[in-house]
């Protein structure tokens, strides 16, 4: 029973196109799948890990869970900011661990159909291309689909 | 029946299949042991084991697995009629049969494709009572139980009659395939007719023959009694109600009562911690159980004779503890088999037991469990391990040359070396002792090893009993809170503030406290986590007008001093891991939440050791491993400090004698009467400088200079020293003739540079004579005033047992200045000679503690055990005892402890002893 529910979502999301859930970083807006996504919090009270890379801001309590919370600005080499009243934690699943994402604000939910997304240029305000997906023009904006895996991969992001 | 129940039946059936095989090893080999001497309450047990397997294969379709199991029963059912005698040989076959049923068992569902011809040839022989084909992966069992196959005839009339016999061989009816008869009352009937050929002339392990097994996952489930079960249900029954209690508390206007909720909240929520920990807990036994099989497997294949015992089976770990310690302890046994027990005749030269012993002891000690593997074999040869280690390139000539014994013997967990003569499959592959260390370490153990040479090996694992939680002190550095395990944690220190500047010393830039008579390296916490991206807070240990709080630490062998800015609760923590981006810290173990909910990071403090890459003497292998240390390994080695006076000049002090070292600023230094003064503490401290008594060039003028305070005559004296060079162990060999002179024991060479040793004593009174002259009278029987009661010198007989000639000569130097009569002896084994064949009497014993061929604790226990010796006082003479080192020492009948060349102090003690001594001797002459 419980698998034949799970296959209609799926159908049913790939009908609809992908939903992401998109937020600013510096003036870059930026989207994630978001199945990907567990949860968004004002959880910004960060205890810091020493001898951690500098992306990594530090740890929180997720509800009894060690999380991780990282600097998107820090991975994507834009200059650092403040943590402001917007400022938001996205706690996204990544190869079964959750990790924060810390963001400057939270923007909505756009669904985008697949022939939308279009692939990504190497150079993206200042922002190597390899941490994206592709692009999708809206309205107003370019909307960037962040590649969470390869921007929390450990290697490349040193910077 | 559908499906989902034959798959229910068949995990049932492979559960209960395990359990009753579960001990069929140990079984078999008591019922080896045991000879002819047939245990038929244990044949009967291991029957029905075997049978409740066959029965229901047989049920499930399993034919092969069926087959086997009959063939098994047969054989056992000889032994149980008395018809067939256990020896090793027909063991071998049934052990060799029980674990080719396992691995079936294990891997069920293509149980039917094993290949088991060999082991039913096998297993019809014996019953036929052939010749056992003997295993061509092994080679020929020992024969020293050289009994005889015995006539199956001699019914000693057992008291029971075997009731279930009949019960079981009349379920035997229902077994498919063309099997021999196996309920024949007359099993004795050869079977011969198809030894299997194909089988027989197989020479591969059936293991090998098995198809490449779908490995069965680890066991997933547990076994947990039904009382605790209840109890688990009851709890949360109750936590329920606390949760409806505690809402209706806090929902209510004015909450009164939340306190009662809150503790009784409290309450059910440790307890229910306690009992889930509980459902965790196995006993050790499991994992002990199947090292007699081991032992005797390995010890056959070596043709060695051993032994094991077992002692604490009944220790409880937790679940995943017992399951990751399995294989490094299996390591350790094999080791203890494979290199420790020697080949019999070795034995039997060396006038030991044939049979070598190796124990497994298990045991709660301080909140852990320890596991110690011992064998009586030959211990483990330092020398050779060097010499090994050389060869192999792990360490350097010279490094080899200047390591001890004890750091030699910590070369068997480097990465790549192993112990064994020669490579074979049992050992010698090189992935070995670091393998089993690392592991042990990963849980939260340590390992440490003792040896013998000659008498045997010793390794002790120690484990934590659980992992998940663990008891912590939580500590403030900065503005952040921090947990560390108590487990590592020895002791807490607080320093007042305003005895910071005085208590903490400097030595190359890195700051010690001496904590009674060591010499602690000491970490600030605040700048080990202190990083470039981090803000842990301000730097409040710039503070120097602050109270320190000092928390001594042990890591593995070494002992340190964690400096952190606050103390708060001990608290039992949860351990949380950490995420993959922060795996690489060395300094943290993870993470957990405390009380409040704010993250705390739990301390790992051998990383931050490794990371504050501590290298200071606070112990003996610490020093050491700085690898231009001149000691020879076997000598006797002496701390001391090293400084230059001129620059080209070297001198040492040995550490025991120095006070304190403070660093001053030459302008502090005051002239009083022509003599060189220092302000300190409210008193002056008199200054000397050494060019002014001894040959030497004059001092280095710098502007801060240090000056060692040391104690004679009970008044404190600094000595200038202008540069420090390093805390060095040197050899005590000593040239006394080159360079003596008064305040010059002798010279040593350190690090090819010609160094001498200072006698501050006789500096001293070169420097105040004025001080020795009530005080000095050599031979005179004047006692001196140091000595409270005055005894008459020249009535002590002191016997001084020390194997360096530098420290006997400079003992028997301290006492005959005191008027004492000494007799030197080079050992231990001397000294109880000169002791036993002395005609007149010794007033006490001083002795070293090691000695070769009889040590100080063996001394003092000859002493003790010898009722004419009893009642002599025996001091023992170290450079530095541990604390346990005390203990053991104590053990033995040792009285006192006093440091080589603390002069002051071994003379106060040797006086006392003396009073004592002397008194006893009168009493014993007059009773």
């Amino acid at each position: 029973m419980s698998q034949l529910t799970q296959s209609s979502t799926a159908v049913a999301t790939i009908a609809a196109g992908q939903e992401f859930a998109t937020f600013y970083v510096a003036d870059l807006l930026l989207g994630v799948n978001i199945l990907q996504v567990e949860e968004i919090n004002r959880h910004v009270t960060l205890t810091p890990v020493p001898h951690s890379p500098d992306y990594v801001r530090g740890v929180i309590n997720l509800r009894g869970e060690v999380v991780t919370v990282v600097d998107l600005k820090a991975i994507l080499g834009l200059p650092e900011g403040e943590i402001t009243k917007d400022t938001r934690n996205v706690v996204v699943n990544s190869k079964g661990e959750q990790i924060g994402l810390l963001v400057d604000r939270i923007a909505d939910v756009v669904k985008a159909p697949g022939d939308m997304i279009e692939p990504p240029p190497a150079n993206l305000g200042g922002v190597d291309g390899r941490y994206f997906k592709g692009v999708v023009k809206l309205q107003h904006d370019l909307l960037v689909i962040l590649d969470v895996e390869s921007a929390l991969a450990m290697n490349t992001n040193s910077h | 029946m559908s499906s989902f129940d034959d798959s229910q039946i068949i995990a049932d059936f492979v559960v209960e299949s395990r359990e009753h095989l579960a001990d069929i090893e140990n079984q078999l080999l008591a019922i080896e042991a045991g000879g002819a001497d047939i245990d038929s309450d244990l044949v009967n047990e291991v029957f029905r084991a075997v049978h409740s397997v066959k029965g229901a294969a047989g049920f499930l379709g399993f034919t092969t697995l069926g087959h086997l199991a009959h063939e098994l029963e047969n054989v056992l059912n000889l032994v149980r009629s008395r018809e067939l005698v256990p020896t090793p040989e027909v063991v071998d076959v049934l052990l060799r049969a029980a674990d080719t049923l396992r691995r079936m068992i294990e891997d069920i569902h293509n149980c039917n494709n094993t290949d088991i011809s060999r082991h039913v040839a096998e297993l019809q022989a014996v019953a036929a009572g052939d010749d056992v084909p003997s295993a061509p992966a092994e080679p020929p069992v020992m024969a020293p139980q050289q009994e005889t196959p015995m006539p199956k005839s001699d019914p000693t009339p057992t008291s029971e009659p075997d009731p279930p016999v009949a019960e079981t061989s009349s379920v035997d009816a229902p077994q498919p395939g063309p099997l021999s008869p196996s309920s024949s009352p007359e099993p004795m009937t050869p079977i011969s007719p198809e030894p299997s050929t194909p089988a027989m002339s197989a020479p591969t392990d059936s293991a090998s023959t098995l198809p490449p097994v779908v490995s069965t996952p680890p066991e997933t489930s547990i076994r947990v009694s039904v009382s605790v079960l209840d109890h688990l249900m009851n709890l949360a029954g109750e936590l329920v109600l606390s949760r409806n209690q505690l809402l209706q508390t806090v929902n209510s206007a004015e909450q009164i009562g939340l306190d009662s909720v809150a503790a009784r909240v409290d309450q059910v929520t440790s307890e229910l911690q306690e009992t889930i920990m509980q459902t965790r807990m196995q006993v050790i036994g499991t994992i002990f159980q199947k090292f007699p099989r081991v032992v005797r497997d390995l010890s056959n294949q070596l043709n060695k004779e051993c032994e094991l015992t077992i002692d604490g089976k009944d220790v409880e770990l937790d679940k995943s503890i017992i399951e990751a310690i399995g294989d490094p302890l299996t390591h350790l046994v094999r080791n203890a088999v494979d290199h420790g027990i020697e080949y019999p005749d070795v034995r039997a030269a060396a006038g030991k037991p044939v049979k070598g012993t190796i124990s497994l002891r298990a045991y709660h000690q301080a909140g852990k469990v320890n596991i110690a593997i011992s064998d009586d074999g030959g211990g483990i040869d330092a020398p050779r391990l060097k010499e090994k280690a050389v060869t192999r390139g792990l360490i350097t000539p010279e490094q080899a040359r200047d390591m001890s014994d004890r750091e030699a013997l910590r070369l068997i967990f480097h990465p790549g070396f192993s112990m064994a003569e020669k490579v074979t499959d049992v050992s010698g592959r090189g992935v070995g002792m670091d393998v089993v260390k690392t592991n042990i370490e990963k849980l939260g153990g340590a390992v440490g090893i003792e040896t013998t040479p000659g008498k045997g090996t010793t390794i002790d694992v120690k484990l934590p009993l659980t992992l998940a939680i663990v008891p912590s002190l939580v500590v403030r550095s900065g503005a952040r809170r921090f947990a560390i395990p108590q487990a590592s944690i020895n002791e807490l220190v607080r320093i007042r503030a305003k005895d910071v500047s005085t208590k903490i010393e400097h030595l190359n830039k890195a700051e010690v406290f001496r904590l009674r008579g060591t010499l602690l390296p000491l970490v600030r916490l605040n700048k080990t986590l202190r990083s470039a991206n981090i803000d842990i807070g301000p730097d409040e240990s710039a503070a120097e007008n602050e109270a320190l709080h000092i928390i001594v630490v042990e890591a593995g062998h070494l002992r340190y001093g964690l400096i952190v800015d606050g103390l708060h609760d001990s608290e039992e923590i949860v351990v949380k891991p950490l995420g993959r981006h922060m795996q690489d810290s060395g300094c943290l173990a993870g993470a957990t939440i405390l009380g409040d909910g704010e993250v705390a990071l739990i301390l790992d403090v051998s990383g931050i050791a490794t990371y504050a890459a501590l290298k200071l003497p606070s112990d003996d292998s610490v020093c050491a491993t700085t690898d231009d240390t001149i000691v020879d390994a076997d000598k006797e080695t002496q701390t001391t400090l090293l400084f230059t006076n001129a620059p080209t000049e070297r001198f040492a002090i040995p550490m025991e004698l120095i006070a304190r070292l403070e660093r001053i600023h030459s302008n502090q230094i005051d002239t009083v009467g022509g003599a060189e003064v220092l302000q300190y503490r409210g008193t002056t401290l008199p200054l000397l400088r050494l060019e002014s008594y001894i040959t030497a060039l004059p001092g280095e003028n710098l502007e801060k200079l240090y000056v060692v305070v040391f104690k004679v005559m009970r008044r404190e004296v600094g000595l200038i020293v202008p540069r420090l060079e390093d805390i060095r162990n040197v050899s005590t060999d000593v040239d006394m003739v080159t360079f003596r002179e008064p305040g010059v024991i002798g010279a040593i060479v350190v690090n090819d540079k010609t160094t001498r040793l200072l006698d501050l004593y006789e500096l001293t009174a070169a420097a105040h004579p004025d001080w020795f002259a009530t005080e000095k009278k050599p031979n005179t029987p004047s006692a001196s005033k140091s000595v409270e009661a005055p005894t008459d010198p020249s009535a002590v007989r002191i016997l001084l047992a020390e194997d360096s000639g530098f420290f006997r000569n400079q003992v028997t130097k301290f006492f005959e200045g005191d008027g004492y009569e000494v007799v030197g002896c080079e050992d231990g084994q001397i000294a109880w000679e000169t002791l036993k064949a002395s005609d007149r009497p010794f007033t006490m014993v001083v002795t070293d503690i090691e000695m070769p061929n009889m040590d100080g604790c063996q001394l003092a226990r000859m002493i003790r055990e010898d009722p004419t010796t009893a009642h002599l006082p025996v001091i023992a003479l170290t450079s530095l005892a541990s604390e346990e080192d005390m203990q053991r020492g104590m053990e033995s009948g040792i009285d006192d402890y006093q440091i080589k060349l603390d002069r002051e102090r071994l003379l106060a003690a040797v006086a006392r002893y003396a009073k004592e001594g002397t008194s006893c001797a009168l009493a014993s002459t007059t009773s």
